[in-house]
């Protein structure tokens, strides 16, 4: 993985227990065997689903009441605020939706590469003569600037809405009433040529509408024409039949009329005789029918021909587009900045607010805030430097004898190696903790795992001047989990203790690459990440905590202290020690 | 710490007196939280009809495809955001591997065993080998990001439109419910179908929509927004990228050094290329055999030759993943030979493929002539052609081209080749031709008839040859209604003709922005309660006959329907 080794995943329970019946259900469907087997089945992190149930610690949040972890796909969001993250400018949650959720101030990023784009003067070499200024966006990573798409701005502020209004090569794009104008004049054009012509001979029709040489319509203008289309169809249907789903405004006169035409039985009765014309298809461009025209594809052959690689759009550079139907570079416009939100996080099951932010935008801090690593012990692993050969002159010598440090990337197969498993408590209360994990890992190469102090006790995590307080016996020393005749290191024996922590040997025998790769035959046999040693290890944690601590807070807080109850907790985690070397 | 002082008790104070029960039963009815009923009905008939009629509910429109999901909102043209299922959308959160800097330069070990770009798909309609759980989680994470990132919701809930291929298998449409339904808490969801879709948004009302998708391309007619007929191939995106890949992997290994590795080229260097320099030759090659007419009478299958260009045009294409990272110089030419080979299939005779791999060509034109003739009449003139693929420069010519000569040589005669059938067609279309070309000679140079010495003078010529009298009422009538009626032109038909489209989304945008209430409407109470199972048998609900027969407080009934379908999914 690419988190740094090593490192440790906690596994939400909704990876199990969230899945809906009808699922299941589905589910049985097709795989009726192996569904009854799950439940004993050791966590696979091999498995592809596990990419969704693992996250690190820090990601987790904790809900108090279901007493569970709680992971991103088990809260409910609810959005606090919009925010654009470039000028931390708030936007009012009104115009979020129309503005397609981007920015609308000077805030673009580049569609070549993603880093944001500032506004640049363009050198005026007649500035004296009374020539305006000309602006341009510029990405300072890779240089892309919008002369390249031939966009300049007059001024240096309100850039988006400028942008709105120049196409690239700097003709104006209409807006879209200035659209609808103009598709009106073009109707009435149309309207006006066919009645002068005969209505019986179609060809000479649309040689007249083609007689005016116009470029393809773009998408958008396509889209509106539909709309419109559709619209004016739907409207012609109307009136006839009031109780259609489609637009229906009561506040009008003429809607009011129809309803109340509605209860005089004569109109009603003329009106139901009358059959509705069924919608009918668009008939011209004007109302979005655009019969394929060639042109344009082989218009864009030649292009590439001509032009090669470099002149095209990299699918993830399409996509980041608004308008994603683009093939050229040429055709590039601006990013404008995709707004962020703070949101407020609530638990799926008890809707309990999990997490809530500061509603100012600049500040960071959070109203409330249930972290799991407030609640779930801390499991982290690391290596223990080898004890073999032992040095029996020194009994726990392993420590600093060898500065050089443990290279987890290269795991040799076949050698026990050492790790420590390390839990800290972040609970006030002492824990007992039992791990639990199979004798191999899961996945295609098998190493074999052994825990060597699967059970023991966790200190609370109190104050640490207790700790230091207290005249506490000296530090349990490791040296006595180290047996001094073999040098091996003694199961059932904790490593290491302090105040809220404790520390525990485990044996790997990294499993081998060779033998795959022999089996299949071929020189590479693995996967990605089939090489990685990693652990999944069984968690639960047995500890006593006050009754509803926050329940009894309210009703009976005084007298009821000594009440405790016996909690517990398990969840899978799984551990990444290192990547085993091939050869 | 701050987040140390947070963990005490004063902090969920507050919040405790609402008890420990998980409560999403109790979302619906509570007597102790007043809530907004969803669906507020009038007491009676003298109730003021309210805002009630209207589809108050805003919706979201979601396109389902097999590699992506769109989504966006209604009355846009394009979705605000494309989400794609490639191995970096499915990592581990806190797995920043894709950020390293060397990540770019390495080409990702292909899982073995697996079909050609299997991680890239978000399912695959052969259940037997889908993880159904892993499609929830990776449709789960794409829509939570949609909406986390790109739609930005209010907590208002909103009404979704899915827009879904027509044949969906049923645990794969449940899951993908599901999501919605649970995880995102959308109060109703209507499916429409993509092939209604690809036509609303070619402002069509029938058409053949050839949807060059993914893993398959499907033929579907559609006659007054319904769909008619269906034919599939595997002809599609994913045949077209491995066989690009192919392609590549021989130019890659020509140019390496002897004794370099196989160049193994992954299916994203494929992908990149085929969306970048891919294309499609317009003409097809001229090899096709003119068996019944001479090349004189037929100008569509005029022979075509390639205008040879010195040198031949080259495209360098990068390739930063190879070992070491290349640069590669193909023809420009070999880069329509994938599109060549998988979409056409011109080497093979029609006898060696299979029925689930025809070329695109025979696939359209089978669906053409399978057709009733007066459906046929209109889809033939409404060609969409849409999917993924279609946007290769040039591919929609081909096959319009390719389905044009394929009539033309063969006719509409559901009948191929059948023994003495076949040779009876050939005297048929010999003699129609010569027909047609002598009504030609006999328009163009006047002979008079009695001049030939074939016929005899008086001769009537048969019914079929006549000119038909012309009717002055007829004519009235018939400028009556080109008047009042639709314009002709949304009359063409007969002729193959291929129509632009603006695709399924914006269809759904389209829908959607009208509210135009579908006929699979799926509302969440029903479907948590039975899933699928609760749907009727019925293929049809009509929303007409419901619609006629109430009175202003009935109609809100209207709006909540007895029973739901499933329409083509069914």
């Amino acid at each position: 993985m690419a988190q740094s080794f090593p490192y440790t995943y906690y596994a939400c329970d909704c990876f199990d227990s969230n899945t809906t019946t009808s699922t299941k259900r589905a589910s049985q469907v097709v795989a009726a065997a192996a569904a009854t087997e799950d439940e004993e089945q050791t966590f696979d992190p091999q498995n592809p689903r596990s990419n969704y149930a693992l996250y690190p610690l820090e990601h987790l949040l904790y809900c108090e009441d279901c007493q569970q972890i709680r992971c991103p796909r088990c809260v409910l969001e609810e959005t606090l605020n919009w925010y654009c993250p470039s000028c931390l400018f708030e936007v009012p949650s009104s115009v979020v939706k129309s503005d397609g959720n981007r920015c609308t101030r000077n805030c673009f990023n580049c569609p070549i590469c993603i880093s944001p784009l500032v506004v640049n003067l363009l050198e005026n070499a007649d500035a004296d003569q009374g020539t305006p200024d000309r602006h341009i966006l510029i990405c300072p990573y890779c240089h892309w600037s919008t002369l390249e798409t031939g966009v300049e701005f007059e001024k240096h502020t309100g850039v988006y809405a400028q942008l709105a209004r120049i196409a690239n090569g700097g003709k104006h794009i209409p807006t879209s009433k200035e659209r609808d104008k103009e598709r009106e004049r073009r109707k009435e054009l149309e309207a006006r040529q066919r009645d002068s012509k005969n209505p019986l001979s179609p060809s000479s029709e649309t040689a007249a509408v083609e007689t005016e040489a116009r470029e393809p319509p773009s998408r958008d203008d396509l889209f509106s024409n539909l709309a419109a289309f559709y619209k004016s169809q739907l409207e012609a249907q109307t009136p006839a039949n009031p109780f259609s789903p489609g637009e229906m405004n009561f506040s009008s006169p003429s809607a009011y009329s129809r309803i109340m035409n509605l209860y005089s039985t004569n109109t009603a009765k003329k009106q139901k005789r009358v059959k509705p014309t069924p919608m009918r298809e668009a008939a011209s461009e004007l109302e979005g029918l655009v019969i394929y025209d060639p042109a344009s594809d082989s218009a864009a052959i030649e292009r590439i021909k001509r032009d090669g690689w470099n002149s095209t759009l990299s699918p993830t550079q399409k996509l980041a587009q608004t308008n994603p139907h683009l093939q050229f570079a040429d055709e590039l416009r601006p990013i404008p900045t995709l707004l962020c939100t703070k949101r407020s996080k609530r638990c799926r099951s008890c809707r309990h607010i999990l997490s809530k932010p500061e509603s100012k935008i600049t500040s960071t801090r959070y109203k409330i805030k249930l972290l799991a690593l407030n609640h779930i012990p801390r499991l982290s692993i690391r290596a223990l430097p080898p004890t073999n050969p032992p040095i029996p002159s020194i009994p726990g010598g392993s420590t600093a004898s060898q500065p050089q440090p443990f290279n987890y990337n290269t795991l040799r197969s076949g050698i026990p190696t050492h790790f420590l498993l390390h839990l800290s408590n972040p609970l006030f209360d002492p824990i007992r903790v039992t791990l639990a994990t199979s004798s191999t890992t899961p996945g295609k190469v098998q190493s074999r795992v052994t825990i060597l102090c699967p059970q023991f006790d966790v200190g609370a995590n109190t104050d640490v001047w207790d700790d230091a307080l207290s005249s506490s016996p000296a530090p349990m020393a490791r040296r006595s989990t180290i047996n001094a005749e073999t040098g091996q290191i003694e199961a059932g024996k904790i490593w290491d203790k302090g105040r809220n922590w404790t520390s525990v040997a485990i044996e790997v025998v990294p499993g081998f690459l060779a033998d795959l790769k022999n089996v299949s035959g071929e020189e590479d046999g693995l996967d990605e990440d089939d090489d990685l040693l990693e652990i999944p290890i069984f968690v639960r944690l047995e500890f006593e905590a006050d009754v509803h601590a926050e329940e009894r807070g309210l009703s009976d807080s005084r007298g009821s202290k000594a009440e405790r109850e016996s909690r517990e907790q398990a969840f899978w985690t799984v551990v990444g020690a290192g990547r085993i070397a091939g050869r | 710490m701050a987040t140390g002082s947070e963990r005490k008790p004063p902090a969920s104070l507050s919040r405790s007196t609402r008890g420990t029960t998980p409560r999403l039963a109790d979302l619906g009815e509570s007597p102790r939280t007043p809530r907004t009923p969803l669906l507020r009905s009038i007491s009676s008939t003298f109730g003021s009809p309210g805002g009630s009629f209207r589809t108050e509910d805003e919706y979201l429109v979601i396109e389902l495809g097999s590699r992506f999901v769109r989504g966006g909102f209604p009355g846009e043209s394009a979705p605000r955001c494309t989400l794609s299922f490639g191995p970096d959308e499915q990592r581990r959160v806190g797995d920043y591997r894709p950020c390293e800097p060397e990540y770019v330069h390495k080409r990702r070990k292909t899982k073995r065993a697996q079909a050609w770009a299997h991680e890239y798909e978000l399912y695959r309609t052969d259940l037997s080998r889908v993880d159904l759980g892993l499609v929830e989680d990776k449709f789960e994470r794409a829509m939570r990001e949609a909406y986390a990132k790109y739609f930005l919701l209010d907590t208002k809930p909103r009404r979704i439109l899915l827009a879904m291929p027509p044949r969906m298998p049923h645990p794969l449409m449940s899951t993908v419910l599901d999501v919605l339904f649970t995880s995102f808490q959308t109060p109703s969801i209507t499916l429409v179908s993509n092939p209604v879709l690809v036509a609303a948004a070619a402002g069509l009302r029938s058409a053949l929509v050839v949807d060059i998708g993914w893993a398959e391309t499907v033929v579907t007619a559609v006659c007054e927004y319904r769909e008619v007929l269906e034919r599939r191939s595997v002809r599609a995106g994913k045949l077209l990228s491995e066989e690009m890949a192919s392609l590549l992997n021989a130019q890659l290994d020509r140019d390496a050094a002897p004794g370099a590795t196989k160049a193994d080229v992954s299916f994203e260097e494929a992908d990149e290329v085929l969306t970048r320099v891919g294309w499609c030759k317009s003409v097809p090659r001229s090899n096709r055999r003119t068996l019944y007419f001479p090349a004189r009478e037929a100008p569509v299958l005029e022979e075509f030759e390639d205008a040879v260009e010195s040198p031949p045009p080259t495209i360098t294409i990068p390739f930063p993943k190879h070992t070491p990272p290349t640069e590669l110089s193909v023809p420009f030419a070999s880069l329509a030979k994938p599109t060549e080979n998988a979409l056409f299939a011109p080497e093979l005779t029609l006898s060696e493929f299979d029925d689930e791999d025809l070329p695109l060509h025979h696939l359209i034109y089978r669906a053409l002539v399978q057709l009733p003739i007066d459906v046929r009449r209109l889809c033939m003139a409404r060609i969409v052609i849409t999917g993924g693929v279609s946007n290769l420069p040039g591919l929609k010519a081909r096959i319009l081209k390719e389905v044009e000569a394929l009539a033309q040589t063969k006719g509409w005669d559901p009948v191929k080749s059948y023994g003495k059938a076949s040779a009876r067609r050939e005297d048929k279309l010999r003699n129609q031709c010569e027909d047609r070309e002598m009504r030609k000679q006999e328009g163009e140079d006047t002979v008079a008839p009695s001049l030939d010495p074939n016929t005899a003078p008086n001769q009537i010529p048969p019914a079929a040859f006549q000119q038909p009298e012309e009717d002055a009422i007829d004519n009235k009538f018939a400028q009556l209604a080109v008047r009042n009626g639709p314009p002709p032109a949304s009359l063409v038909g007969g002729t193959i003709r291929g129509v632009e489209t603006l695709g399924a989304w914006a269809g759904a945008s389209l829908v959607a922005q009208q509210r135009i209430k579908g006929i699979v409407e799926i509302e969440r109470d029903r479907y948590l309660r039975d899933g699928l199972q609760g749907a009727t048998r019925e293929k049809e609900v009509s929303v007409v006959a419901q619609r006629q027969s109430m009175g202003p407080g009935l109609a809100v009934k209207g709006g909540e329907r007895a029973s739901w379908t499933l329409g083509v999914w069914a």
